[in-house]
């Protein structure tokens, strides 16, 4: 009896493992023909389901959690690039559209330079006063570009002053809207003669225009080349007002053709000078 | 308070499989813990239980698992019962008792799968010796820390605790 009792377990051992061994049997029957899981097996699934389910849960939620914070950081970085990106972009957008303009206004300069027999040198304006008193501006050239005292400058929408002083690499411009300088010009459309002159206001004045003369708002003054200085045919500006003057001539003011406020680049003419012995002979 | 514990093993032991599963697939190939919890289990020399203890284990491991429905049962109902026959004539005691008592029981585990899988499905396991080997390194180092971790916190020599109450 007590021997029956210590063997048992060994009994019930050898009992468990045979019905092991009959389930798999049957499970590696079943799986042959294609069914996965037995009842047995599904039984067993659905009572410890709720904790691979919790797992898959858990570890879902973290899952998307890491990924979150993934894409998050990954957000981060592209928006860091994305704002680069537009500061280099806007800066480059910046050049090429500086360059554009450059691109314009010198090939209009240039095709303007051209029409000039003379010697043309091209300069930088590196300094612009025409707030002050006196209306100046500073040129990048000087005399070893063959700058010289007295070289009418301009640009291509006409007249804008007159060399007056050169050191060798820089020059200075007295522009025509300075109340000192003096330009012979006449009225295209009938010929008169005249001196265009600042009026001190930043704005350009015609002179010596006699009273009985046919001037008409519109109509376009060019340099007439008889000043010694600068050479006929160069845009000075239009009339835009001419009234009857105190004495024998009429009051005109003029726009001039050039925006003194925006120069960048300018022609300097070389033109040829009248010896000043000439100039001062008398008979 | 046994069966309590045992449950509780064999939860966190699914627990463990699934999230293997999910993060590191590869892992469980290298790594049994329902072996863990079978021997921790049977170390306290009860037969019946430890007989239990090895087809519930084995059950639930082959029910998440790919393989044949019963093979872990077997093999983990073998082990047990070879680990609770041994412990209730010897009285194996500490770590390093249990760190031998997993190795042999990996070996016993994965030869009696091996055997099995030769002849219910006509299948060599590959590469099963490498396989062996480091399932059997892997198995007992974790097993050694779990043990240790559960002496710590448990405040009570496990096996001895069990082998007050052992049966046979």
């Amino acid at each position: 009896m007590q021997v029956a009792v210590e063997r048992r377990p060994t009994l019930i051992f050898l009992l468990v493992l045979a019905a092991l061994f009959i389930l798999m049997s049957r499970s590696t029957e079943t799986r042959v023909l294609g069914e996965t899981r037995t009842l047995f097996e599904r039984t067993v699934m659905t009572v410890f389901s709720p904790v691979p389910k919790l797992v898959n849960t858990v570890g879902q939620s973290f899952e998307d959690a890491y990924h979150g914070y993934l894409d998050m950081r990954a957000a981060i970085e592209d928006n860091r690039r994305l704002h680069r990106d537009v500061a280099q972009l806007t800066r480059d957008n910046l050049i090429l559209r500086r360059s554009h303009g450059d691109v314009a206004r010198l090939r209009s300069l240039l095709s303007y330079s051209e029409q000039f027999s003379t010697p043309t040198v091209l300069a930088d304006v590196i300094m612009l006063d025409t707030a002050s008193r006196f209306k100046s501006i500073i040129l990048n050239r000087g005399s070893d570009a063959g700058v010289e005292v007295n070289d009418p400058v301009m640009n291509a929408q006409g007249l804008i002053g007159r060399v007056v002083l050169t050191t060798r690499d820089l020059s200075k411009v007295q522009l025509i809207i300075d109340q000192n300088a003096s330009v012979g010009t006449l009225l295209e459309r009938t010929r008169r003669q005249g001196v265009v002159r600042g009026n001190g206001s930043g704005g350009v004045q015609m002179y010596y225009v006699p009273s009985l003369s046919d001037v008409q708002p519109g109509d376009m003054i060019a340099t007439a080349g008889i000043d010694g200085i600068f050479p006929r045919g160069v845009p000075v500006g239009t009339v835009v007002r001419a009234s009857e003057g105190k004495d024998l001539f009429k009051t005109i003011y003029v726009t001039p053709g050039v925006d003194f406020g925006s120069l960048e680049e300018v022609i300097i003419l070389h033109t040829e000078k009248i010896p000043p012995e000439i100039v001062r002979y008398t008979p | 308070m046994r069966w309590l514990r045992y449950v509780i093993g064999l939860i966190i032991a699914l627990t463990l499989h699934s999230l293997l599963e999910r993060f590191f697939p590869n892992a469980l190939a290298f790594f049994n813990p329902y072996l863990i919890l079978v021997v921790y289990y049977s170390m306290g020399g009860n037969l019946l239980g430890a007989i239990l203890a090895g087809v519930v284990a084995g059950l639930v491991q082959d029910a998440y698992s790919g393989a044949i429905f019963g093979l872990h049962a077997f093999s983990l109902t073998f082990v047990a019962y070879i680990v609770a026959s041994v412990n209730s004539r010897v009285v194996l005691r500490g770590p390093i008792a249990f760190g031998g008592a997993l190795i042999g029981s990996v070996v016993i585990n994965e030869v009696v799968i091996y055997i099995l899988v030769n002849i219910l499905m006509k299948q060599k396991i590959g590469m099963f010796e490498q396989s062996l080997l480091l399932k059997t390194a892997m198995t007992s180092v974790f097993g050694i820390l779990v043990y240790q971790l559960l002496s710590l916190f448990l405040r009570d020599e496990p096996i001895e605790a069990m082998r007050k109450r052992a049966a046979y």
